[in-house]
């Protein structure tokens, strides 16, 4: 168990440098002038010079990749080239309000994705099909279209919540939670479609074991063998799509930052990675690596909890 | 906040240059009293630095003056008034200016403002790495005479100086924090607030209390202001909305009727002008560029009307001069000079030896809607003019400043001051003529800008501004409307040559 532990953060570590390597190629490659991006139409030519010179910009990709790497291996990812802030502070700073949007999603969708699809295949008939109607309509609305009819009916129209903004939990949690709300419900919209879709399968499947009948006849009641046994051996493939939505949706927070100006990580991801602020995407990009290999290997010790048929010896 | 952004910011739809609410316990909308309460803003430019050496202005001056003085103050219409320097005076040579300081002010770290603090301020902002630092080019010595005293050398007049001191290179921030590590996240001024760093996320918003003791309070009528940094038209249009926000420059003019629906007033001003420059006066790319019946016959080409109302929904004022209706060189009989006409502009081509038209290199950008590129070409193949578009992409302002293409369209803001204008779109070394073309009369009449009588002066813009039209290097095709919008409770004067309201010309009604 630990070996195996301590070879998927091996891993993860490679796996780091490379994804680190490949953006700063890639943001290297999708050029644009930075220095001349930073300073405006009104600067000089020499001005422009100067700048890039001052941020290396002047150098080989390459040497400024190895300046960056020695840095961030020392621990100092560096500044904002746009805002001067602390890439680190930026990170700690938007780090919670992104989690706690995605966090909020994933447990919505989660919740709602067991009970719908429980449902779904247990009463399969009217029931499944509305269920499988409705997912497929989650499937389809993208996210962003849910968080504009959400702001417009119940932020500006009700009047239930604030159309944009973020309130830190250690603020107020009342307000933080009212904060999120709306963000979660979009963010959640397409992960509680395919995890319903994910669950209700995987039950359905589990039903036709043999375990089942043998369980039904021994008298244990439907849903004593539905929540104890059957769900626990469909929560493995729910789970593992349930991973994919969590990393997923720290893509999909991108868009509902935006739209719900809400200072995560998202926002400062688009506006930082169309200005060219490389210290800061670059911040961002091992953030995400990061949380990826460490999700991934939280889902590969649960799917061992759940499944000893998985298990490493 | 550098023009590039703002000249785009109403076509960008998600590029350039954000919100949240670091503090979240903003209330939206100012106090009904006439002072105290929280003005909420939003902006559509995250603060670039705060160290004031190496500042940026325009949508970022409120980030500024909200922790800064400035030594000269500017009114609404751009005329100018004392503030921490109390009286100035040229010498004769008008190379010497004298100014004299206040002696009761005191930055946030208890530090006092004297001669010295902005002798140093002043070198380092003309030496500092701000976008606008060539505003001090001229600048070659700043001494302290005394206490009270600083004495600027100029190496020529400089017309200019007096609006930049009241602009970015006028900041005064606290000699002891040039030091500091965090200079560009933690500022240390004089100015009438203090960054509350705690309850500010960089880049989505800013927190500033008031600075207790700020020799002019009364100047300042709100206890607390939170800046909100809105990338997104969408999230901006509901923080309106919401009423989450007491007064915001509009990144586009897409949804004027749903802001005044909201109960929000909707103020007006113009500050850029958009349609294309001809870079290449002398024909060195495109020798027909350097043939003024060509630039003219351009210059008849473009319906403007329609334009407008193509491009910016009819937000705008049709012109075809690169100076402001606020410039003494402003005629407004210059706005017909090259009313549309087809037939005039296919003559002139003839007459140039192009009767069968010829083909142009222009640069294109996904930054701006792909409507326009496709209107321009229009609008010059229907005169026999082939437009041949190459995508430059984020490289759009680079690739024009570095005399790749002959002609591009462009938005462009216009300066405050006509010395300004020429410096920056007409002699040989201004930014938007890469090509470098001299022209010897241009030269002169700047002279007389620079250092002639205030009516001199006046006289040689207007003449001036008559030659740039009939010469036809810029074809404007109209001034674009900016935008600020305001609730119920908050009202604002526009500031004159500025994107964004200066600080202290926003009020509770």
């Amino acid at each position: 168990m630990v070996t195996f532990i301590v070879r998927r953060i091996g891993a993860g570590i490679v796996m780091l440098v490379v994804i680190s390597t490949i953006a700063f190629l890639m943001l290297y490659a999708g050029g644009g002038d930075i220095a001349r991006h930073i300073l405006g139409q009104q600067a000089t030519q020499d001005q422009v010079i100067a700048k890039a010179h001052d941020l290396g910009l002047d150098q080989p990709v390459f040497s400024q990749y190895a300046q960056w790497l020695g840095n961030a291996l020392h621990g100092n990812l560096g500044q904002s080239w746009f805002n001067g802030q602390d890439v680190t502070a930026a990170m700690a700073s938007r780090f919670p309000v992104t989690f706690s949007i995605v966090m909020g999603a994933t447990l919505l969708s989660a919740l709602l994705a067991v009970v719908l699809g429980v449902w779904a295949a247990s009463r399969r008939g009217v029931v499944d099909k509305v269920v499988q109607v409705v997912s497929l309509l989650g499937f389809a609305i993208p996210g962003f279209l849910v968080a504009l009819a959400l702001v417009l009916v119940l932020a500006i129209n009700l009047k239930l919540f604030k159309p944009t903004g973020y309130t830190p939990l250690t603020d107020d949690p009342g307000a933080w939670l009212s904060s999120i709300t709306l963000p979660v419900i979009a963010l959640a919209i397409g992960g509680i479609a395919s995890v319903t879709q994910q669950v209700r399968g995987s039950v359905i499947d589990a039903l036709r074991q043999d375990y089942v009948r043998t369980l039904r006849s021994r008298g244990l009641s439907r849903s004593r063998v539905i929540f104890k046994h059957v769900l626990r051996n469909a929560g493995g493939p729910a789970l593992a799509v349930l991973a994919v939505q969590f990393i997923g949706m720290f893509g999909g927070a991108v868009i509902i930052e935006q739209i719900f100006a809400i200072p995560g990580l998202g926002q400062v991801g688009v506006s930082a990675t169309t200005q060219g602020d490389i210290p800061l995407v670059m911040g961002l990009v091992l953030v995400t690596a990061a949380l990826v290999v460490v999700v991934n290997l939280l889902i590969d010790l649960l799917q061992g909890w759940l499944n000893p048929k998985v298990r490493l010896s | 906040m550098n023009k590039w952004k703002v000249a785009l910011a109403g076509a960008v739809a998600a590029a350039l240059a954000l919100t949240g609410c670091a503090g979240g316990t903003s209330s939206s909308g100012s106090s009904s009293a006439k002072t105290g309460g929280t003005l909420t803003l939003g902006l559509i430019t995250q603060a670039t630095t705060f160290s004031a050496q190496d500042a940026n202005w325009a949508n970022e001056a409120p980030y500024m003056q909200a922790v800064y003085d400035t030594l000269i103050h500017a009114n609404a219409d751009g005329t100018i008034a004392p503030w921490l320097a109390t009286k100035w005076a040229y010498d004769d040579t008008k190379t010497k200016l004298t100014l004299t300081l206040r002696t009761d002010v005191k930055f946030s770290d208890g530090e006092a403002f004297n001669a010295d603090a902005a002798a140093q301020n002043l070198k380092r902002f003309r030496d500092g790495a701000s976008p606008n630092k060539s505003l001090l080019a001229q600048v070659s010595d700043v001494k302290a005479v005394d206490a009270s005293t600083v004495e600027i050398d100029l190496k020529a007049a400089d017309p200019a100086i007096l609006v930049a001191l009241t602009q970015n290179a006028g900041l005064m921030e606290s000699p002891k924090a040039f030091t500091a590590s965090d200079i560009k996240t933690n500022p240390i001024g004089s100015g009438p607030y203090t960054l509350d760093t705690k309850n500010t996320v960089p880049g989505s918003s800013y927190t500033f209390v008031r600075n207790a003791g700020y020799w002019s309070a009364s100047t300042f009528p709100y206890d607390k202001v939170v800046m909100k940094v809105f990338s997104d038209a969408t999230a901006e249009l509901n923080a309106i909305k919401g009423g989450q926000v007491s007064g915001a420059n509009l990144i586009d003019n897409g949804s004027l009727d749903q802001i005044k629906a909201a109960g929000y007033t909707v103020n007006a001003q113009e500050l850029d002008w958009t349609g294309l420059i001809l870079l290449d006066r002398d024909g060195k790319l495109a020798k027909q560029l350097g043939d003024v019946k060509v630039r003219q016959a351009i210059a008849y080409a473009f319906n403007r009307d329609a334009l407008l109302k193509a491009i910016d929904k009819g937000n705008g004022t049709v012109t075809e001069q690169i100076f402001p209706k606020s410039s003494p060189a402003y005629d407004a009989s210059l706005d017909s000079t090259y009313s549309y006409d087809v037939a005039k502009a296919k003559q002139l081509l003839s007459d140039a030896g192009y009767p069968n038209g010829f083909e142009l290199s222009m640069p294109s950008s996904n930054l701006v809607p792909s409507s326009t590129w496709s209107i321009i070409a229009s609008q010059l193949q229907d005169v026999g003019i082939t437009v041949k578009y190459t995508d430059a992409g984020n490289n759009f302002i680079t690739d024009m400043l570095a005399a790749k293409y002959p002609a591009t369209w462009m938005r462009l803001q216009e300066d405050p001051t006509d010395w300004q204008i020429s410096n920056f779109e007409l002699t040989a070394n201004a930014v938007f003529n890469p090509f470098k073309s001299d022209d010897p009369k241009i030269d002169a009449w700047v002279k007389t800008i620079q250092t002639g009588s205030d009516s001199d002066a006046a006289a040689a813009s207007k003449a001036m501004n008559k030659y740039v039209v009939d010469q036809a290097w810029y074809v404007p095709w109209y001034r674009v409307q900016s935008s600020f919008a305001t609730d119920a409770k908050t009202q604002v004067k526009m500031q004159v040559g500025n994107a964004y309201p200066y600080l202290y010309n926003i009020s509770p009604k």
